[in-house]
Formats: structure tokens, sequence, C-alpha cells
């Protein structure tokens, strides 16, 4: 849950460093020398830092009436205990917040130099405290210089060419499911003339609640017992079981997580059920009569909804049928098909071909297992063993065969080089002519990643669930289903509060936006442009609210009035029409009466006595119309258009799962523009109660903008005050006091503009029955001519998508979410290449990714031997 | 779930002091007495909600004392026990948005419900790690129809240990005996543990030698993937190395565990292993979910016919089959009270120092909006809960409140459980523990 807090606030004030000139110029170094970013200083904090704290910060936070209450003249060398200090010390001066503006300022290497000595001093200190993990938080790439990273250098900064490091990295929760589904369920081939349905290598997509699960045999079921519920329990799944800390952001880096002994023990267990299904498919978790293309055959006795037993399964087999069926088919246990099911999980979970070693290894303890338990049990076991292998839940980027070159970076190659191009898109295993190419030895050169990567993308049926995740992380528009609202609040915005509507219509936002985008990439022309100002909606029937507008009291009134007419039209005629046919019953009945005998007669009569009692039922129907709950607090968007598919879970809910049909409609003129004004990534940036115009600022800030905020420091914990009767704006009056202005002034006037929107994301004029106040300010943006006045989020996000330098901050995302670290400078060349691409070609998301994927960043790796573990 | 790094480094200094031997145990029960928390945690929830008519004494007014009234049926095999009893009604948990179940929301005191997972750490498993450590820090056992625990022997809908992680129940009680007791074990159950022992030592192995040479940083990260599998076998070898003292504890296998005739063999099964982890001092905390948090079940071995979804349309009050479910639940609430009773701590038993929460995963009926949300405390750990009485809650309280007081009485000074400031403001007319249930 999302709380509002302006927590961001208070972050600068207490660092107001002051005012002394100091030696070095703009872009100078003393004596010529040069400076690589991030080389190690060799100063120690008397000879230097302390002379940089003398000359810029302790004028004003000296030892009396310091600027935020905030000393430093006596802040002495890095230590455990000033470590919180050290860390807003590095903030402000590497955001170049201090000394303010108006003071002088260190030169360009003096900062740098200065930024990486208390980086390297604060690593050092907290080596055993979990270290200094500014670096490796996405949300703090933006502390490199955006000007220094696309524009000139100093000519005495020497850049070092880049590479990554040598990594493991773990897999994420929806990788892994997607891995797991491949063993035992047959996802549809890409289908060029619905190209928006889920197909194989989609990834396997969160379910109607939101959770990820992966379900077995569902293909399968024909007929169920009960509801929807009662599937739901029914039916067989198992949760992901790797976590993930994400709430916003950039989802995945290497250094961000490993597998606990709890997820190691589960992988175990479902390894088995896995290994079950693939053996037996539905047998393994129903009985045999359950299993058969006429239900009627299968006499259900009693009630038995929700329990496994309450489904029937169709005879067709549509699993994979692989080695390990092949291995269970038959009696006994055949050497040569106990190792091909060995090899065969073992690429299927680590998607490469085992060593010879590895192959060995694994035989034997499937054997050992067979021969303590015998073969059904032994096999299952002793295949178990392959889904903790480290290769089945880390992608290693080791390069360890490689020759370094002169600056110590060796290329990955062959198997390392193929699956990270593969896993830069996909997330199942290399398709027949990438792993060719890694056999034959032709993935060992920037031209074959070139070749690869660009055959990849140019093929839709090769599906590319990263480039989706890569959205998703940089947008954030998948929270809203995760936002836990307030019946009350959301009752007041005109969303239904029916049930779990509003969660589910959240979902299936999630799932609609993803496939615009996919729209957007498809043209693949000046793509976050038309992200960021696209008039183009997928839609599904409840998005007529959700695009909508919010009726004002006026409207509401009238919009009740109207239908009260309309219903009692609708009575009245209907009550007409009974009359008419009551009095027609009458006569009819009297002639029956008068020829009792005449049976034509009495069919009519029947017959009338039908008609009356509809049309009774009509007359009661108009009534209650009349009372009825329709939609008063919204004026609906008419979202019409031709049919399209979003890609949804599989059935997870009965009838009432997710559907994949949508429509490509064109939103209200004048009410939207691209996907921030969206509901998909407006709730995503709401709280239970109302909007939050901290966050979506913050998001705006950052990602197109490119600037850094600060952490908050951990002696704030301020609320907007309670007040139900003022404005979300009115009551975020308490940030603009000057401790907390310095910070949110970057994110507030650019989240305010979004207040034409509700928290449930629809569109309204007025707030607290008074024309809303949309208006907004973009502050230091870094281009002056982006900074200025707006009047709402249309004429902001005009600006923003106009800016070369929100392409360049979105860029520099793409590098990080690609990469799996943040940027330095020593990346500026990557950048600005990956810029000129993604430029040149009119705005292609191919032509970015083609260059940051054939990158020295991306192929290179360094494996500094004095960083490796010990034995 | 099995091992924790720090619990096993406690545990290194001796298994008995782990286990809970009686030479180790008289010392740390003295020092529970004089600081009067609860060592253990037993969470009881029973699924399609808890009428509070069903175990409020009718002629009960307000708030007061249980002793000279009789229980109601459905809860009468406690009678003999409601000295120890509290009866908690009011609490409420319409933030959960419980409906059919509040699922993980139950106990986390946030929106649950079908498909959601869980947005935060849950009540029993924060517990887990606060109370007295453990070889095995929170087990959680799933009671269900033999189908379902057949089919799917884990599931996980009530408990996790943070956003998005949630924890597994048990429901076949031959798994969680080998899981348990493999090493005092026999026949198949013995074998299976064998196998299961050699593969993930095996594993263990391959662990580390794919970690060998890894660049210093990732290999402190995988060395934890690699420190599991040390544990977890660590900790089958400890377990095997007190084998004579878990034979004390361990429930015998019988027929039931291989051939139940009902699933309530299975419940029975599955109970026997639950207490037989508290008493062998095992685990701290066990989460025992009938019904599996879901809205089915089933307890034909009660003469129950209707399973399922028709159990929760019924009304619960007067209702011959609520009576025999809430009867079975108390025998079963009994079993574990008289278990605890017989296993000396300190000057008096484990279940002077034990806490057990009886309430529902989906408040006080199916199909409730969670605005009354009913529960039974059983013990006073020494006398810090008031106990032998009924407790009418004044003004809106969360269940979260309830969570948040059982922190407090295990040392953890916290003023709410899940709860925002800003939450609180809409669901808590209070801050801090309940002070009506605390003595």
């Amino acid at each position: 849950m999302i709380i509002v807090r302006f927590v961001y606030s208070l972050c600068v004030a207490g660092l107001l460093l002051a005012t002394a000139p100091f030696a070095a110029a703009q872009g100078t170094q003393k004596n010529g020398e040069t400076y690589t970013p991030g080389q190690k200083i060799k100063v120690d904090f008397k000879g230097f830092a302390s002379e940089f704290l003398a000359t810029h910060c302790v004028d004003c936070h000296g030892e009396t009436d310091p600027e935020g209450g905030l000393s430093l003249h006596d802040l002495g060398p890095v230590d455990e205990v000033n470590a919180g200090v050290w860390r807003s010390v590095w903030a402000q001066v590497t955001l170049k917040e201090m000394p303010p503006q108006d003071m002088d300022q260190p030169g360009v290497i003096e900062r740098l130099k200065f930024s990486d000595w208390v980086v390297g001093r604060l690593s050092h200190v907290m080596r055993d405290k979990g270290g200094f993990q500014a670096l490796v938080d996405p949300n703090k790439g933006n502390f490199v210089d955006h000007e220094l990273l696309f524009g000139q250098l100093p000519s005495n900064i020497v850049l070092k060419p880049t590479s990554s490091p040598a990594r493991i990295w773990r897999l994420t929760p929806q990788e892994h499911i997607t891995r797991l589904n491949e063993l035992i369920n047959t996802e549809a081939k890409y289908d060029p003339a619905k190209p928006g349905l889920r197909t194989h290598g989609d990834a396997v997509p969160t379910n109607h609640g939101g959770e990820l699960k992966l379900y077995f045999g569902t293909d399968r079921i024909i007929q169920w017992q009960g509801g929807t519920v009662a599937y739901a329990t029914a039916v067989k799944s198992v949760p992901a079981i790797l976590s993930s800390a994400r709430k916003h952001g950039l989802e995945n880096y290497p250094e961000f997580y490993t597998v606990n002994s709890a997820e190691a023990t589960q992988i175990m267990d479902v390894a088995d059920d896995l290994l079950e299904y693939m053996a037996y498919g539905p047998l393994s978790i129903a009985n045999p009569e359950q299993i058969t293309d006429d239900p009627k055959t299968y006499k259900i006795e009693g009630d038995i909804r929700g329990l496994p037993t309450a489904i029937v399964y169709n005879t067709k087999v549509v699993r994979p049928l692989t080695p390990v069926y092949e291995l269970m088919k038959d009696k006994g246990v055949d050497e040569q098909k106990l190792r091909a099911a060995v090899d065969y999980m073992f690429q299927a979970m680590t998607y490469r071909p085992p060593s010879k070693s590895e192959s060995e290894r694994y035989l034997e303890i499937a054997q050992q297992t067979i021969d303590k338990l015998g073969k059904e049990e032994g096999v299952m076991l002793g295949l178990s063993a392959i889904f903790l292998d480290r290769d089945a839940l880390f992608r290693s980027e080791l390069a360890t065969s490689g020759k370094p070159d002169e600056h110590g970076r060796v290329m990955l190659k062959d198997w390392e080089l193929g699956l990270a191009v593969n896993h830069a898109l996909s997330y199942i295993q290399p398709d027949e002519q990438l792993q060719q190419a890694i056999q034959d030895g032709r993935m060992r050169t920037k031209e074959d990643v070139y070749r690869e990567v660009k055959r990849m993308l140019e093929d839709p049926s090769i599906r590319k669930p990263r480039v989706t995740r890569f959205f998703r992380d940089y947008f954030d528009y998948d929270l809203g289903g995760y936002i836990c609202k307030d019946a009350k609040a959301l009752a007041a915005t005109g969303a239904s509060t029916r049930g779990t509507a509003h969660y589910r219509a959240m979902f299936d936002a999630t799932a609609s936006t993803d496939r615009l985008i996919e729209l957007i990439l498809s043209e693949d022309k000046d793509v976050l442009r038309q992200l960021l100002t696209t008039d183009k909606v997928v839609a599904t029937r409840s998005d007529n609210v959700y695009f909508g507008r919010k009726n004002t009291n006026e409207e509401r009134a009238r919009s009740l009035a109207e239908a009260k007419v309309r219903a009692e039209e609708a009575s009245k005629e209907a009550r007409a029409q009974l009359e008419t046919l009551e009095k027609e019953f009458a006569e009819l009945e009297a002639q029956v009466k008068a020829e009792p005998d005449n049976k034509q007669l009495k069919k009519s009569l029947d017959r009338q006595k039908k008609t009356v009692a509809n049309a009774k039922k009509k007359v009661n129907d108009a009534k209650n119309r009349a009372n009825s709950n329709a939609n008063h607090n919204v004026t609906q968007a008419k979202l019409n258009g031709p049919k399209i598919h979003a890609r949804v879970s599989r059935r997870s809910f009965g009838t009432g799962s997710m559907k994949p049909d949508r429509v490509l409609a064109t939103a209200p003129e004048g009410q939207r523009l691209g996907l921030l004004t969206h509901p998909s990534w407006l709730v995503s940036h709401s709280d239970a109660m109302d909007n939050h115009a901290i966050l979506r600022g913050r998001w705006i800030r950052e990602r197109l903008l490119g600037g850094g905020i600060p952490d908050v420091p951990i002696t704030v914990d301020a609320m907007l005050p309670d007040e139900p009767q003022n404005t979300l704006r009115e009551r975020m009056r308490v940030t603009r006091e000057s401790y907390c202005w310095t910070c949110h002034r970057k994110m507030d006037p650019l989240g305010l503009p979004f207040e034409m929107y509700n928290h449930a994301g629809i569109f309204r004029t007025t707030e607290l029955d008074q024309p809303v106040d949309t208006s907004g300010e973009i502050i230091d943006s870094g281009d002056p001519e982006l900074d200025g006045k707006v009047s709402n989020a249309i004429e902001l996000i005009e600006k923003l998508a106009a800016s070369e330098r929100a392409e360049q901050v979105f860029v520099r995302h793409a590098f990080r979410f690609w990469m799996g670290r943040n940027e330095t400078l020593n990346d500026a060349p990557v950048l600005q290449d990956a810029h000129r691409a993604y430029r040149e070609s009119g705005g292609s998301m191919n032509a970015l990714l083609l260059s940051l994927l054939t990158s020295d960043a991306f192929l290179y790796r360094t494996r500094s031997e004095a960083l490796l573990a010990g034995p | 779930m099995l091992n924790r790094r720090k619990m096993l480094q406690a545990v290194a200094g001796g298994a008995g002091a782990a286990l809970g031997l009686p030479a180790a145990s008289q010392t740390a029960q003295g020092a529970i007495a004089s600081s009067g928390g609860p060592k253990r945690i037993i969470f009881f929830m029973q699924n399609q909600g808890f009428d509070p008519a069903t175990c409020i004494p009718k002629s009960m007014t307000g708030s007061g004392s249980l002793a000279n009234k009789t229980l109601p049926e459905p809860i009468s095999p406690l009678e003999k026990y409601k000295e120890r009893l509290h009866i908690i009604n009011g609490l409420h948990g319409m933030h959960t948005t419980p409906s059919h179940s509040a699922f993980f929301g139950a106990l986390g005191g946030y929106r649950g419900g079908d498909g959601v997972p869980p947005s935060a750490a849950t009540i029993d498993y924060q517990l887990s790690k606060v109370l007295p450590e453990t070889m095995l820090p929170h087990l959680c056992i799933g009671m269900d129809s033999i189908e379902n625990m057949t089919s799917k022997p884990t599931i996980a809908n009530l408990s996790a240990s943070g956003a998005g992680q949630p924890i597994f129940m048990h429901s076949n009680p031959n798994h969680l005996y080998q899981m348990l007791y493999g090493g005092i074990s026999s026949g198949d159950i013995r074998r299976q543990h064998e196998a299961r022992s050699n593969v993930l030592n095996q594993i263990e192995q391959l662990a580390a030698a794919k970690g060998n040479s890894l660049p210093k940083s990732d290999g402190q990260r995988y060395g934890q993937y690699v420190q599991g599998f040390r544990d977890a076998n660590g900790l089958r070898d400890r377990l095997d190395s007190v084998s004579d003292h878990l034979r004390e504890f361990a429930p015998k296998v019988d027929e039931r565990y291989t051939n139940p005739e009902f699933e309530t063999d299975w419940h029975d099964c599955l109970l026997d292993l639950g207490i037989s982890s508290i008493t062998s001092g095992i685990t701290n905390t066990l989460t025992i979910g009938s019904g599996r948090g879901e809205i089915f079940g089933a307890w034909k071995g009660l003469d129950i016919d209707q399973q399922g979804h028709n159990l929760g349309h019924m009304k619960q009050p007067d209702n011959p089959i609520w009576i025999k479910i809430r009867q079975y639940n108390s025998r079963m609430l009994v079993r574990i009270m008289e278990a605890l009773d017989s296993v000396p701590e300190g000057s008096g038993s484990m279940m002077d120092n034990t806490l057990i929460v009886y309430t529902s995963n989906n408040a006080d009926k199916q199909h409730t909006s969670g605005n009354n949300w009913p529960v039974m405390l059983l013990g006073n750990c020494g006398g810090i809960f008031k106990s032998g009485c009924f407790t009418q809650v004044e003004g809106k309280r969360p269940i979260n409140s309830l969570y948040a007081t059982l922190l407090n009485v295990a040392g953890q000074n916290v003023d709410r459980f899940n709860m925002s400031d800003q939450m609180a403001k809409k669901f808590d007319d209070s801050t801090g523990p309940l002070k009506e249930i605390l003595a």
C-alpha cells in the first residue's frame, strides 16, 4: 500500500553549502592531471575532503547557527557513526544541489573526485553492514550528471573503455514461472491474424487477482462443478516461488536477489509436481474417469464443488511430450532414456546442454534415487535436483574462458553470449537458429550479436517479454490492482465498488496498456513520443467508465432526473401495453367461456396468458430500472473501434477469468494524452484515498527529466493533514515549507497537473464542487526551454514529449534495464551512440536496442582477480 | 522454512537447548516466567467464518467472567478449560475485504482475496521471528478434503514471510512426518527420507562447486544459496542427532497415514504432527488452517455429507453440522492443551507459556463484510492475558490491533501491525495493544 507522505521532503534543507571560491576552474585540474571517473582516489581526508568541506560548506554549516541545524565544521573522516551525514553530503554534492546555484561552484573534476572519494570511503566503512548501496540502486542512476553524459566532457577527463562486471543474475519470479510453464503447458503458436493473443514465448501473466501462478492442465478442462471460486479452488496451481521486492522502478539488477533456502525447498517440491505432470498429464492430478471427452460418462455424486475431482479433462494430449514422458511410459528403466531425460531436463532448466560431467552427475543422482525408491518415485526425486542447479536459477555471465584485453575486459562468447542475447528479449530457450549459431561458433563477435538481435527483433513470432517488462518497469503502470482503495473514497470517484470489480479492472488495464505499447512498438516510429502522446486506448467495457468524465453535481442530478423520466416513460408505455393485452385477454376469456369446446380458442387463451405475464414483467422491469444503480457519477466514454486482444492469464477463475477481448479506441478528445493519462498509470501512482501527486511528480522528474531525489532523512515522517474538506493541493501546502520545498519543488509541481483526474483515473473538471486546479510548473529541468508553467497535464506532457532531454533520459533507463546496472560517466559513449541510433532512426526502439546490445557495456565483462572470492 | 542461519547458530551450542530438552528448558522457562512473554503460539484458522453466537454464552450481556456461564454447545468441549479461555468479540477486519475469505489478509491484516498475493508478512511469521528461537521457526498445516490434500499437498493461502512471499501449508501427513521425523522413521518413509537426504547432500555439493571462482560480490550472494542447503542438511543432521528426544514426542505412524478412511483421519494425523512439533521444541509457531483458508473443506469423518461451499451458506448457530465442526475444532484445541500440559517447563508446563489463537480466516460468516471478527484465546502466558472471560471490544479496533498486542507481549514495542497511520485513521479508533485483553 502506498502511503501519502511527503517523505521526500526534507532531504536538502540541512545542507546549505557555501561560498568561498575554489581554486579549480570548471573542467580543469591542477597540474594538468587527467581524471578517469570511478578511479581510486588515493588521498586522505585531511589532504582533500576536509579542504573541500572547508572551502564549500563550513561557511554556512559552521559551528554557530548552522543552516538547517547541520554543522560540518567538525565532520571527520568517514566512519560508521557519521556515515549517514556523509551519505547526505555525497548526495547533495553529486546532484549539484550544493553548493547552492548562486554560490561559486567546485570544478567538474573536483566535484567528481570528491564524490568518488566519498563513495570509496563509504563502501569501505560499510562493507560489513550491507555496503554502500546507492550505486546499485536504479533510482539513483540519475545521480550521474546528465550534461556530462550527453554533452562535451572537459578535455582532461579521460574515460576508460566500458564493460559490465562478471556476474550471476537470478531469474525474476516471472521468468522462472515462464520457464517452468514450458515444461507442462503448450502455448499457442503465434497467429499473425491475432497478434495480441497470448502465445508461445509470452510471459506467464498474473491471474484475475494479480497473483503470479502456474496452472496445470487448464487447457484440457471441459467441465467443472460449481462457479468461479469452486473452479479456482479445484484447479491445480502453484504460486511463484522466487520473490521480488519490487514496487516502483527497475525490478531486477543482478545484485538484488539470491534464492533462499525456503524457496529452494519449495522448488524441489514443485519440481516433483511438474515432473509427474510431464510424465502422466492430468492423470497426475485426477482420477482416470475424470478424463473423458464425454463428461456425461463421469458421474458426479453429490456436491463436490472445489474438489479436484469436480473437474473433467478431455482426452487430447496437449502438454509437451518430452523424454520424461518417454522414460515413464514403459516399465523398467532404460538407461538411454534416463540419460535423455536428464539431459532434456538440464537444458530445459538452464537453457544450455549439460557438460559431460554435469550429465554424468545428474544421471548418477537419478540412478541412486531409483535404486532406493524404485522407478516411479526415484525418477521424480532424482530429476528434481536439476531444478536447483545454479544455472537453473541464476544466469551466469562470468566470461571465464576468454582472454582479457588491455583493459582487463573479456568479451562474452558462445553459450554465455548467446544466452545473454536471448535473455535480452526472451524468457524461453533460444530458438533453433540461435542455438545453432552458438554451437557453430557464430556467437563470438559484435557482428554475430547484431545479426541475431536484428533477426529476433524483426520476427514478431519471437516473443519479447523482456521488452514488455522494461516498459512496465519504466512506466510503472502495472501496480494499480495492488493499490488497496478505501471503499468510500473509491465510490466517490465514480468507479465501481462492487466486489473486486475495480481491482479486476486494473489488472485488465495493465494487460491493455501492455498491448497498446506493443502496438506502438510494432510501428517502431518515434516510440517515446508516441507513448507519451498517443490518443489510442486499448479498452475493455469497464474502461468506458475509467476513461469517462466525472459528472459535476449538476450533471449528476440531471442524469438522475433523466433516468427517472426515461424509466417513467418506459413504465407508462409498458403499462399501456399491459392494459391492452389484459383487455384482449378478458375478451378471449369470455369467448372461451362461451365456447368451452373450442380447442383453438383455448390455445389462443393460453398464448395470451403468457403474453400478459411477459407484459407484467416488463412493467416491473421498467420500475426496477428507475431504481437501478446506473452510474450517474460518470459520463461514460464511448470507446469503440476494431476488435483486438490483450495477453491475459490462463483460465484461473472459471467463467470469471480474465478475457483477452479488447477494442482499439480513441480517447475522448482533450481529456487524455498518452500513457501518463491512462487509468493504469494514474491509479498505479495513487493511494487508498486520493491521488499521489508527489509520486507522479517524482516519476516525471526521474524518468523524463533525469533528475535525482536524495533519500529522505530518517527523521522525516510527516503526513499530509487529514482534511476531507480540502483538496490534495491544499493539503500539500505542508510540503511547501522551506524545509521541505527544496526537494518537493522538484516533484509536486510536476504531479499536480494530473489533478485533472481523480484517483481512479477518471477525468474531472471539478474537485469538491469547485473547478479543479490543474496548474503546475517545470522547475530546474536542466533544459531552460522546458522550464515554465503549465496549465494541466496535457500541456506538461506535450512539452516533455518534444524534449530531447526526455529522450536521453529514456535511453538511460533502457541502458540500466538491459545492462543490469547504473550507468557511469565511462558509459557516456554507449549512451550517446544509443541515443543517436534512436534519433537517426526516427525514434526506433529496435535501433536503440541494437545499439545497446552491441555495445561494449553489454558484450564485455570485467573480472578483476583481486575481487575474486577465495576458495 | 527449515533453516535460518542465525537460528542454527544458536542451535550449534547444543541441540538440547534448541529442542527444549528438559534440562535446558528449565533455564529458558525461568526467563520466560520472569519476563512473562509467550514462548510459543498457535493459530487455528477455521474457514467459513466464526459466528459469535456459537461461542458467546447466551446469557452474556457484556464483557465479564465466564465462571458462572455455560459455554455454547459448539464449543462445549472447552467447558472444563474455560478458565483459560478468553472470548473476544467486536474486532473488525473490514479492510481485509474477507467476503468469502480474506486469505493472506486474515493473518496479515491487509486487503486479501482469491488470487490476491500477500502484501506483507503475516503475524504468525512475524511472531516466529521474535519468539524464543527453535529449529523450525514456523510450521503451517492445512486440513481439507482428502482429494485436495492429495492432489495439492502443499498450498499457500494464509501465511507469508513478506510481500509476494507465501508460506506453504503442509497437508500430506506422510510428507510432513518425513520432514520432521525422517531420521527416526522406518519403512517407506525412512527410505524416502534417506533418498531425499542423499539428493539434498549432492545438490549442496554441486551448488558449492559452482560457487567457486565467482566474483566476490556474487560469491557472497550465491553463498547464501549454498548456505541454504547446508542449513537444510545441517538441520536434518541435528534432528537425527536428537532422535532419542524426538522419539518421545513423534506420533506413531499408523494406517490413518497410509490408508485414511476419511479426511478427518489425516486432519488428526496433521494435528498430532503439529502438536509434536511444539512439544518436542522443533517449532515455536504453528498455524493450522482448517479448510486451508479457502471456502471449501470436508469433514465426512464427522458424518457430515455436505462439503465445501454449502457449509458456508448455512447459518452456523444451532446448526447440527456446524456444531459438529466446531466441536471437532474444540476437541483439537483440547488435545493441544492437554499435550502441552503434559510437558513440564519451568515450574509449570509448556501450556503456561503458550497462547492459542482460534478464529476464522473469514471473520464471522461467509459473505461477510468483516465488521465483526470473533476470536478465542486459550492460555494466559503466566498471567499476561486475561482469561476465563468474555470481552466485547469497545470502539472500532481492527484485528491488526490484536496482532500488535501479540507482538508487544512478545517483546516488540509496536503500536500497529501492517497498518499505516492513514489507514488507522479510518479503521482504528485507538493505538497500541488491546488493553482489554491484557491482565
